[in-house]
């Protein structure tokens, strides 16, 4: 109980192609060891802006509600889609309202700026620091095993195709090291004009 | 005659009266040093081509009182070998009195033969790493400088009260390791600028750092020795650092004393 | 006694008294960190060894040059990681019994064989234990390659592959994914035939090790400076060798295998 990151347990990662980006997560949901669930989905979108929230699924569960709240006012009042910039601004202010009480979640944005077609990716810590990258995003309970693998397998330019053979394979092998994440992933491969989302199997323990 | 073997070798109880055993069952408990009393800071060593240099202020320290302002904390040992301390200066002291007793031990006049830099270090490095097994450390860090006398090689080294040791082209103990390594490593990244380093610029190198050391470490005092080893043997030294100024404090606002 | 002082990985936040005037007592700590990283694979007739040249301690770094990996004699090789001085005193005693066994039984004592004398080494000082984790490898009585790892206190098991260490979490995966091919499936088999491991060439291996390393220094900052590898391999077949003494010495100082080992450079920053 003493951690609320990893409490819960998941993991996220999101990573940048050439005209492409990729967004996973893992589908477990536990209490300490205990996996209670393993369809719990931490990757969401809105319109055309991807979010993956890891950490306390209730805070998990609130950003979702509260992001989605945000971007349909925002839709109403702009009368267009969130570009993935915008919502990685909309992220950061609203956890940085929480400075004292922080959400206890570390998000990741990935899309693809429908104006000028360049792939976006960048991550936060739980009090809305962006941390823009070009190559890959990762946060989680298994946030170390994905850097090391990320930072060998990720290469500049992939393809649409490669880049979710490098995601999910980043993503299989970083779970399988953590007791905490794992029971399934969601893979989203985001080009400008196609989302295709693909569900991963692997080891269920 | 005792048929007891235990008895033998032993003074006789009918003649010496029972062993008096009182001071094995000490309620007073063992103390170990738990912590520095008086205290060197730190001390450089850099290594350049045909020998190597070293230095260490002259300060014991009390807590935050300069106790002592003549402390000589490097100490040669034999003909090639210059062992500097910082850390406990009791400590310091029951260590050379240790190498002293290594050297009359060792000093085999006859077969050619000498303790050089290597096996001085060894052989503290092996005291350090006993003292903290039983739990009682000698609180110190300290520099081995040496030359090998046929070859020119430089040596230089560092262990410290847990027994870690370890090499490099520039070393410094204490406050040094923050402050003066960085500018060491800036002339000496790696042995090739070593052997390209000459000893009147690793000279100049020393006393710029203690310099650095004198204006940022509050325990560091204006006098320091100094000494080179080379194939030839051991140069020593004393130096008194001048020309200090806090005058570019003035040009930093907020900083130095201001009109404003 | 010595169990009251804790390993530095498990140490706890001090303890607050009660009473405000009573003075808290710092207490002095054995041990220490100095992080880096190693690594350890067994191939069908070698064995690679690998670790990082950084010493550090806190945020300073000691040097840029300290060997991780030792040469233990009798083509055996050992590879420590955690606090130093404990890692080369644990060597220099493996060293030194591996000596005392070709002495007493005039033959080089077998990789199998130091296994288990290393974890009786650890075993011995249970209760004031060696803070480092160490990894031996060299090549068994068949030649195949061998690489036996421990916990501080002598567990142990023999394993295709290993990552010790403080960049242990991030290199581990890596090496599950591209050594021992997890995840990984035959094509056009649609995911049910998983590639089988084990018959890697020592080059590629050695490609994999270096990107490893150059993965885990991007993301670590115990982790750098320079990369030592040691490669255990089969002495060449003695018609290959033109002198008959070299090959009465090289059997003699190699045992199972012969060593090689290779410097090269990581980033420093």
């Amino acid at each position: 109980m003493s951690n609320p990151f990893t409490l819960n347990g998941g993991a996220c990662l999101a990573m940048a192609g050439k005209d492409c980006v990729a967004i996973a997560c893992d589908l477990r949901l536990g209490q300490q060891a205990l996996t209670l669930s393993n369809n719990f989905p931490k990757v969401f979108n809105y319109g055309d802006v991807f979010l993956g929230l890891t950490g306390l699924a209730t805070d998990v569960q609130t950003m979702h509600s509260l992001f989605r709240y945000k971007v349909n006012l925002y839709r109403l009042r702009e009368e267009r889609e969130i570009e993935p910039e915008t919502m990685a601004n909309l992220v950061s202010s609203t956890l940085y309202e929480r400075r004292f009480g922080p959400y206890f979640v570390s998000p990741v944005v990935a899309g693809i700026n429908q104006r000028t077609g360049k792939p976006f990716i960048c991550g936060f810590d739980s009090i809305g620091c962006i941390d823009f990258a070009k190559d890959f995003i990762v946060s989680g309970t298994a946030s170390d095993q994905l850097f090391g693998v990320a930072e060998g397998l990720w290469e500049p330019d992939l393809e649409p195709e490669d880049l979710f053979e490098t995601v999910s394979q980043t993503l299989l092998n970083s779970l399988d090291r953590d007791a905490l994440a794992g029971w399934g992933a969601h893979v989203y491969i985001i080009t400008k004009d196609k989302v295709t989302k693909r569900l991963l199997k692997s080891r269920q323990d | 005659m005792n048929q007891f073997p235990h008895g033998w070798g032993r003074p006789r109880d009918d003649v010496y009266g029972a062993y008096d055993s009182s001071y094995l069952n000490s309620t007073e408990p063992v103390s170990h040093t738990q912590r520095p009393i008086v205290t060197g800071t730190s001390v450089l060593g850099v290594k350049f081509n045909g020998g190597v240099i070293i230095a260490a202020d002259n300060i014991a320290s009390y807590g935050s009182l300069a106790r002592y302002d003549n402390v000589e904390r490097l100490l040669q040992v034999g003909t090639h070998t210059v062992v500097g301390a910082g850390g406990d200066i009791s400590d310091m002291q029951y260590l050379h009195l240790l190498l002293d007793n290594l050297l009359i031990k060792e000093q085999y006049p006859a077969d050619d033969h000498a303790l050089l830099a290597p096996q001085v270090h060894t052989y503290i490095s092996r005291v350090l790493y006993q003292r903290r097994n039983k739990f009682d450390p000698l609180w110190n860090s300290i520099l081995t400088a040496g030359a090998d006398p046929k070859t020119s090689e430089p040596f230089l080294s560092y262990v410290d009260l847990r027994g870690t040791t370890y090499t490099a082209p520039a070393l410094a103990t204490g406050y040094g390791a923050h402050l003066a390594v960085p500018i060491l490593r800036r002339h000496v990244p790696d042995e090739e600028a070593c052997a390209s380093l000459s000893q009147e610029d690793a000279e100049k190198l020393v006393e710029e750092c203690m310099k650095v050391l004198w204006y940022r470490d509050a325990r560091s005092g204006v006098k320091y020795s100094w000494a080179v080893v080379t194939k030839d043997g051991v140069t020593t030294g004393n130096n008194k650092i001048e020309n200090q100024s806090w005058k570019f404090a003035e040009m930093i606002k907020g900083y130095g004393a201001q009109n404003v | 006694m010595a169990s009251q002082y804790m390993l530095p990985h498990v140490q706890q936040p001090p303890s607050f008294h009660s009473t405000a005037s009573q003075p808290r007592q710092h207490q002095w700590s054995p041990y220490t960190e100095n992080g880096g990283v190693i690594l350890g694979i067994a191939g069908k007739d070698y064995v690679i060894i690998a670790g990082d040249t950084r010493s550090s301690e806190g945020y300073s770094i000691n040097t840029r040059t300290a060997r991780k990996i030792f040469d233990v004699g009798s083509g055996i090789v050992l590879g420590v990681v955690g606090m130093s001085a404990d890692g080369e005193e644990l060597a220099r005693k493996v060293a030194r019994r591996i000596d005392d066994y070709k002495r007493n039984h005039d033959k080089h004592i077998t990789v199998n064989a130091a296994a288990v004398m290393l974890s009786r080494i650890l075993y011995a000082k249970r209760f004031f234990p060696y803070y480092c984790q160490p990894l031996l490898g060299g090549l068994d009585e068949d030649g195949v390659g061998a690489i036996y790892t421990y916990d501080y206190v002598g567990s142990f098991e023999r394993e295709a592959s290993r990552a010790f260490g403080a960049a242990a979490s991030l290199i581990t995966p890596f090496l599950d994914n591209q050594i021992n091919l997890k995840n990984q499936f035959v094509p056009g088999t649609n995911g049910d035939e998983p590639r089988k491991p084990g018959d890697l060439p020592m080059d590629r291996v050695e490609k994999i090790v270096k990107d490893a390393f150059t993965s885990a220094v991007e993301r670590h900052i115990e982790v750098g400076d320079g990369l030592q590898l040691v490669r255990v391999t089969r002495p060449p077949p003695r018609e290959a060798m033109e002198d008959e003494e070299e090959v009465d010495e090289r059997e003699k100082t190699a045992g199972g295998g012969v060593l090689t080992e290779v410097m090269s450079e990581l980033k420093k920053d």
